[in-house]
């Protein structure tokens, strides 16, 4: 699949197949391409935990089911992604051996000022990069300790939406759900041997749709001159309809639902899996 | 508890199948097995469907004693898991539909489909 099918094409699926397991080659490549998923400060703070459903032990399963509240999509998905965020990984002396690393392979350019001496200096004892440089003392010394926590969240949200897109590449279905109630998130570290410190972020649900891939077409969304600007706040970037035909042909946009049938799906899936209509 | 066997005299049955069908155009078939179950439950609870309604969406705790009735009395009712389990989600579907959040959950096979 092309890119930007890839992207039109995901969805939020919440009907799996349960009776069929996911290859285990298709997880490892969506672990894989997490791996490489752009991060400030090659942090990498993204930590995972992959459960096959069939393989847990009833009490188990029923304690992470129960956690998330019992959810159809999560009962019927046979894998289960577990995604932390690690905030050791991005503490002060983790951004300074990154970074000292991505100097020394030639990623980031002593052209623009870095250095190892810059690194350190900047990192350990605060000082000032020069101009041109980055500001990372800024970042470093000028934040309240808790960002680190903020950073490794933040960029493993943006790693799981990647997991999601590599998902749909491998042709399967995939959905986000988080727990949020603390006890709950507990209970899962407790049941899957998570360290304390790291940081629940979402449960990536993954497996075949058993609803039609397009789930009842695209989800509505809000105008896209609500949502991006051009030089100013409140300036709508001006949409292209000539780019938004070329996008349609290219399936990054397609039928918005509810298409035709999609009531008749659900009460079909309803009456299969035998949930209440 | 005696009380009338009309659909159209209670509000709550009027949302619910309106709210189903909007969404699944059930069959006048569907909904006779349907209200049959309803009107079953009804008498066994002693209370019309408005009332268990208005009960299950005033007060928490009573919202989770008519699900343990509920189960209870699919357990009475019907023959096998699968049968118990139906008519439990017509009740279900009942509540949901007026506005009570009750848990859902697949038939309890559904982990094992396919693994044998």
């Amino acid at each position: 699949m092309e890119f930007l099918e890839v992207v039109g094409s995901r969805r939020s699926i919440r009907w799996y197949k349960t009776w069929q397991k996911v290859p285990r080659d298709k997880i490892q490549r969506i672990l894989e391409v997490v791996r490489l998923t752009t991060c400030p400060g090659n942090l990498q703070p993204w930590r995972a935990i992959v459960v096959e459903r069939d393989e847990l032990d009833e009490q188990t399963r029923d304690g992470l089911l129960g956690a998330d509240n019992w959810q159809g999509a999560h009962t019927q998905a046979p894998v289960w992604i577990y995604w932390y965020a690690d905030p050791d990984s991005a503490r002060p002396e983790s951004f300074q051996e990154r970074t000292i690393e991505l100097t020394d392979v030639g990623a980031l350019p002593y052209a623009y000022g870095w250095s190892k001496e810059m690194i350190e200096a900047a990192i350990q004892r605060g000082e000032v990069v020069q101009a041109g440089g980055p500001a990372i003392n800024e970042l470093i010394h000028g934040m309240p300790a808790e960002v680190g926590a903020q950073v490794a969240y933040a960029e493993t949200v943006g790693a799981c939406a990647c997991a999601c897109l590599a998902a749909v590449n491998e042709g399967l279905g995939t959905s986000l759900h988080m727990i949020a109630a603390p006890s709950k998130q507990n209970r899962v570290k407790e049941l899957l041997g998570v360290p304390e410190r790291v940081l629940p972020v979402w449960v990536q649900l993954v497996g075949y749709p058993a609803e039609d891939p397009e789930a009842g077409g695209q989800r509505p969304r809000f105008p896209f001159e609500t949502l991006f600007f051009e030089g100013s706040w409140g300036r709508p970037f001006p949409r292209d309809e000539e780019v938004v035909s070329q996008l349609t042909k290219e399936r990054l946009l397609q039928d918005p639902m509810p298409k035709p049938g999609r009531f008749d799906e659900l009460k079909f899936l309803s009456r299969m899996y035998g949930y209440p209509e | 508890m005696t009380f009338e066997k009309k659909p159209d005299i209670y509000s709550s049955v009027q949302h619910w199948m309106e709210s189903v069908n909007a969404r699944h155009r059930l069959s006048d078939r569907e909904w006779e097995e349907r209200l049959a179950v309803l009107w079953n439950f009804c008498e066994n609870m002693g209370k019309d469907p408005d009332t268990i309604i208005k009960e299950a969406l005033d007060e928490r705790d009573s919202k989770l004693d008519y699900m343990r009735h509920l189960r209870r009395w699919a357990n009475d009712q019907a023959k096998g898991p699968q049968a118990t389990h139906e008519l439990q989600n017509v009740i279900r579907s009942f509540f949901i539909n007026n506005g009570a959040r009750v848990l859902t959950k697949p038939y309890p096979d559904v982990y094992g489909r396919g693994s044998s």
